[in-house]
């Protein structure tokens, strides 16, 4: 084969370029030519975890949907205050109960939706018909209303009755997850871009790359700092800390402490309380002796101060302070390896198997640190002398064990849960976690349930002191839960802009709250 | 066989294929020695077969000298820095964010990397290489169809594949090993096929089916034997992608599971210590990594030391050899 | 050549329903999504509606039936999770990743053959060993921990380019360098190893002894024999590149279908996983079929007819 017989060198050199011409080409629009970000002082750029699956308002009690939407889109009839868990006006200016189970509310003149259509009792009713009466399958239904249906009435313009099946002291509350949208929403279909009275609009959606919210003219209060809001996503926590480092990102939501982001890192109480669920079901567990000892067994303080920094709270209920119905005067269970060990050795003189396996089921990557924490209450139960085996699983695996009907294929389970009281009633944290037949509740006893149940019904100081007893009730005699802390979150914030996070940032960030700090 | 073989060739080529033979004989002695000799001659070649070996050891006798060190908490002794023996030898490569001693740590994790890594090169290679052969052999639909198998698996992408069965089935070691086995069994299949259907039209093997020899015992003992030395240089090199998918498995959250460990995993989930504690990280993707060189330099060189065309090369001094490649004719 | 190419596309046609059969299969088999959808105190009727909305209450069979049913008719049905056309969201986010890939896989091609080429002039020389050890390097390294340490380097402490995202040229550099390092360092081997080869051949001391210059011998006679078995090694790289997308993808926020696709399976989002499934299983089928094709244009020798049989 001689050299001649050969075409000339550069065809080769040609494939490689003209595949590359022809894939750019294919391949159409191009991703990377819009425009770069650049940083305009009348811009706050957000950097969140994830992309928001849709910003549907009646989807807005979803974190990565709220954090976008809520009071910055739309609005809600009434408002809870983060900082002292009262009820605020927001598009309703007052309410009261009328009878047992009918509420009305007054609602706000003058205030119009972004599409030009002015809001009245007749939204305020769609909203609450749409998102609670429908086939809509709104995710905000099942988790603040349940399958009870809401008589809704327009008397007039700016007065709405509101009636419940069952006496409701709190419909107030479990009004304020309800974002209100115009009529002119589809009743029949999920709206993924709604619109609202709030501050900002939709301008544009960017699938896979960022939303841009602009500042709206129309809107009924103040008129917000920042022109513009651009929310980006990214899933690794040291990528949003580096955004902020480099300037890429204003605020960005959900940071660890090693990421390493010093000053700009701010603290704020995010209402999640981190414990052990125990399985009472199955031995060990079912001996209350071996989950007293388990109480024990954890050394709280330790775990807060070297994986936390210190920056947790050792907890000793499932809800944090500020929610109605903590119990102040509970204090953690003391770290005492010696009476976990004479527990267990008691239970099983008792005729315990102490020594039957009890899976530890943990979801990867559900909260900063989780893996070493994991790890660390594995140790530590082993120490006591129970047969701890660690489970690590990804989110929809890990539900199989969290909630109702719960997988069975196992023995005991003690299962980490994070759980988030984001209403502010200590009711949506007990029904779920203590009914003997709560979605989340292994086990109970009938008279707790009937504590519960008087506390649901009661209301003011009275509703406050049924709850705190409950907490006190599942310590001493129930035993359920082995607590672990209260969680502290950390956002990162460019120290261009003013913004103080509160215990509800993570689920409703506030844009009309930052401002620019020059 | 031998007078089959030697078309073209000395018989002592094939240094490799002769282990697989269970006869004692002297050409089996010749071959190995030979090739420890020229392994020998080859500084690269020896420091990282010095390295594989070494690794070998660490993760077969190593985890049992560290006895309950890699588990042992201490939350107060946490994230402290490598290169002092201030706190032991055993913190010597530093501690990790419990506080466990990373030296121990890498040690228990070499063995579970290697459990994982090399059955599933195992069990890809020889699933793979006999159906590859078979396929390539018998040539025909046999050949179409397994062709078209290896595509299905290779048109889906290999992690997403590992991701979704999984989920499926618990993320436990051995399944880690027959996904990663699963998804790597084409590459055999495709390398041992084109082999072996080149070799099916040789001279020597139409001589053995002349004689009457059936097809599997002529794939056996005349087609085998010439593709396997291809096979494993392979084997090496897919030893280097298997530890990195591995890996991968891990940052995706469904690799190895603590309390287990592995150096992807520890690669992983020092990800986030990266600014306040480097050496999370960077010591096990060191191990990934000098582990990983050495197999490929121990494959590059095996590649050359089996093919009977190039071998002379690695006898011959350096200088003489540069000299003389143009005048070789290298053709078999 | 026509005849060979619609050959091959018939018989592609079987192994993609394979794969969608078993994507369809292996996705339903990870759990039903109805607990990740609804919240967690959603009582039991809510679960069997949402279940039964969805279809997902069918036998296996009859779900599957329905889906071809669709796919015939160009629906590839809706997102769990977004609510929108699963075909539009996979195609949305595939252009992301093939532009991705291709600048990536040019770039790790045209730079293998450079190196590879200047490596083996001098078999064993120095820059032989300096390439050999770098391009192994390159091939060793974890991918999503190389990014990392990228971002923290390049991002972070130098401030040279943006941590991550698709804005402006910056944005590309550190996505394409993590995915184009194990194609390149596999690539220079390949190039290398067939180079050693092809420049000891005699038609290239006959080309030297015409009085050809180096670079003339390298480039017009050598290189042409070097570079089929790179393009055959190339075109599956190109499809590992998928895998390193994932990684990629979800690190740097790239909008690509290897992210689209690991977020609907942690999301058990079936019609969306499929649809990218299906298109990634499309564009690879290409892909082969191409490089089939290149190998023939380069090698004459090759006859389509005999390539794969």
């Amino acid at each position: 084969m001689t050299s001649s017989s050969k075409p000339p060198f550069p065809a080769l050199l040609k494939w490689p370029a003209l595949a590359s011409v022809a894939m750019l080409g294919l391949s159409g629009c191009s991703v990377a030519n819009s425009d770069a970000g650049a940083a305009s002082s009348n811009t706050v750029r957000v950097v969140l975890g994830q992309e928001p699956p849709t910003l549907e308002a009646c989807e807005s009690n979803l974190t990565s949907t709220g954090v976008v939407v809520r009071s910055n889109v739309t609005e809600p009839l009434i408002e809870r205050n983060p900082q002292s868990g009262e009820l605020e006006p927001k598009l309703a200016t007052e309410w009261k109960a009328t009878t047992d189970t009918e509420w009305t509310l007054k609602l706000r003149e003058g205030v119009t939706f972004q599409d030009g259509t002015p809001f009245n009792a007749e939204a305020a009713a769609f909203t609450i018909e749409r998102a609670v009466n429908s086939k809509l399958g709104c995710n905000v239904e099942g988790y603040v209303f349940g399958d009870a249906d809401l008589a809704v009435k327009a008397v007039d313009a700016t007065t709405l009755t509101v009636t419940t099946p069952e006496p409701d002291p709190i419909l107030p509350l479990r009004l304020s997850f309800l974002e209100v949208v115009p009529t002119s929403t589809s009743a029949t279909e999920k709206v993924r871009e709604p619109i609202g009275t709030g501050p900002y609009k939709i301008e544009k959606w960017d699938a896979g790359q960022k939303i841009t919210l602009s500042s709206w003219d129309g809107y009924w209060g103040d008129k917000p700092a920042y022109a513009k809001a651009e929310y980006q996503w990214r899933s690794e926590s040291s990528v949003r800390a580096a955004m902020i480092t480099s300037g890429e990102a204003d605020v960005a939501m959900g940071l660890s402490p090693d990421d390493n982001i010093g000053g700009l890192g701010v603290d704020y109480p995010n209402n999640e309380t981190v414990a052990l669920r125990l399985d009472a079901n199955e031995a060990p567990l079912n001996d209350i002796r071996v989950r007293q000892a388990i109480n024990y067994a954890l050394d709280k303080e330790g775990i807060v101060n070297s994986l936390y920094q210190g920056k947790h709270q050792v907890a000793a209920q499932l809800v944090p302070e500020g929610i109605v119905g903590h119990n102040a005067e509970l204090k953690g269970w003391p770290f005492d390896l010696d009476k976990a060990k004479s527990l267990v050795a008691e239970a099983k003189a008792a005729g315990v198997d102490t020594s039957a396996q009890i899976s530890l089921v943990v979801r990867s990557a559900q909260f900063p640190k989780i893996t070493e924490l994991a790890q660390v209450l594995q140790e530590q139960l082993s120490q006591a002398g129970l047969n701890v085996k660690l489970k690590m699983l990804e989110t929809s695996q890990h539900l199989t064990y969290q909630v109702r009907p719960f997988a069975d294929d196992e023995g005991a389970v003690a299962l980490m849960t994070q759980h988030g009281n984001q209403a502010g009633d200590a009711a949506f944290t007990v029904d779920q976690y203590m009914l003997s037949t709560g979605a989340q509740s292994y086990f109970g006893t009938p008279e707790f349930d009937a504590m519960i149940k008087k506390a649901d019904a009661a209301s003011g100081e009275e509703r406050k002191k049924d709850f705190e007893e409950i907490f006190a009730y599942q310590n001493d005699k129930v035993v359920q839960f082995a607590h672990i802390s209260h969680q502290t979150g950390i956002i990162g914030k460019a120290k261009s802009v003013n913004y103080t996070p509160n215990s509800s940032s993570g689920d409703e960030l506030r844009v009309s709250e930052m401002t620019p700090a020059n | 066989m031998k007078s089959s073989l030697t078309e073209g060739v000395a018989p002592d080529q094939l240094p490799v294929a002769h282990e697989h033979q269970n006869e004692k004989n002297d050409g089996k002695q010749d071959g190995r020695l030979s090739l420890f000799r020229l392994l020998l001659k080859d500084r690269f070649a020896t420091v990282s077969a010095l390295i594989l070996v070494f690794v070998g050891l660490t993760a077969l006798v190593g985890p049992a000298l560290m006895g309950d060190l890699a588990t042992k908490q201490n939350l107060l002794f946490a994230n402290k820095a490598p290169f002092t023996l201030a706190h032991g030898w055993e913190y010597f490569l530093g501690s990790d964010s419990l506080g466990r001693s990373m030296l121990a740590r890498l040690v228990v994790a070499s063995r579970t990397t290697l459990s994982v890594a090399l059955p599933a090169v195992a069990v890809a290679l020889f699933v793979g290489s006999l159906w590859g052969v078979w396929a390539g052999y018998h040539r025909g639909w046999r050949e179409n169809v397994s062709m078209r198998i290896a595509d299905v698996i290779m048109s889906f992408p290999s992690l997403l594949l590992a991701v979704v069965v999984l989920y499926v089935f618990s993320p436990s070691a051995a399944n880690i090993v027959l996904i990663l086995a699963l998804t790597r069994i084409p590459i055999y299949l495709r390398t041992a096929r084109a082999e072996s259907a080149e070799l099916q039209s040789r001279t020597f093997v139409d001589a053995a089916r002349t004689f009457g020899a059936k097809p599997n015992a002529i794939i056996v003992r005349h087609v085998i034997p010439v593709v396997l030395p291809t096979l494993l240089t392979l084997a090496t090199l897919e030893f280097c992608y298997v530890m990195l998918a591995e890996s991968s498995l891990s940052f995706l959250g469904i690799g190895i599971q603590p309390p287990d460990v592995s150096w992807g995993l520890m690669v992983s989930q020092g990800r986030q210590y990266l600014q306040t504690a480097w050496w999370l990280s960077i010591f096990p993707g060191v191990a990934i990594v000098v582990t990983t060189i050495a197999a490929n330099v121990l494959a590059a060189w095996l590649r050359i030391a089996t093919d009977p065309a190039q071998r002379w090369r690695l006898a011959l001094p350096r200088k003489r050899l540069i000299a003389r490649i143009p005048a070789k004719e290298a053709k078999p | 050549m026509l005849i060979y190419l619609r050959k091959r596309i018939v018989s592609s046609a079987l192994p993609l329903v394979v794969v969608i059969v078993g994507v369809f299969a292996l996705a339903r088999m990870t759990g039903n999504p109805a607990s990740l959808y609804l919240p967690l105190n959603a009582t039991q009727q809510m679960r069997d509606d949402f279940t039964a909305r969805n279809g997902l209450d069918q036998p296996l069979l009859v779900q599957m039936a329905d889906y071809f049913g669709g796919v015939l008719r160009l629906d590839f049905g809706q997102s769990l999770r977004t609510g929108q056309d699963a075909a539009a969201m996979a195609l949305r986010a595939f252009p992301a990743t093939l532009q991705l890939a291709a600048t990536t896989m040019v770039l790790a091609v045209l730079l293998a053959l450079v190196v590879g080429c200047w490596a083996a002039l001098k078999p064993n020389g120095i820059a032989d060993r300096i390439s050999s050890f770098v391009s192994m390097a390159a091939a060793s390294i974890p991918d999503f921990w190389l990014a990392i340490v990228g971002i923290w380097v390049f991002a972070i402490t130098l401030g040279w380019l943006p941590t991550s995202g698709v804005s402006g040229a910056g944005a590309w550099v550190l996505p394409i360098a993590t995915l184009l390092l194990r194609p390149f360092g596999v690539l220079v081997q390949i190039v290398r190893g067939s180079m050693v080869s092809a420049l000891s051949e005699p038609y290239i001391k006959l080309a030297r002894s015409r009085g050809a210059g180096e670079l003339r011998v390298v480039t017009h006679h050598a290189l042409r024999n070097a570079a089929a078995p790179a393009l055959t090694v190339a075109g599956d790289l190109t499809v590992g590149l998928v895998n390193g997308a994932v990684v990629v993808e979800t690190i740097f926020g790239w909008p690509g279908i290897g992210k689209l696709m690991i977020d609907s399976i942690l999301q058990r989002d079936f019609a969306v996983l499929q649809a990218a499934v299906l298109l990634t299983a499309v564009a690879i089928f290409a892909l082969n079929i191409l490089i089939d094709m290149g190998y023939a244009l380069l090698d004459a020798r090759v006859r389509p007819v005999t390539v794969k049989a």
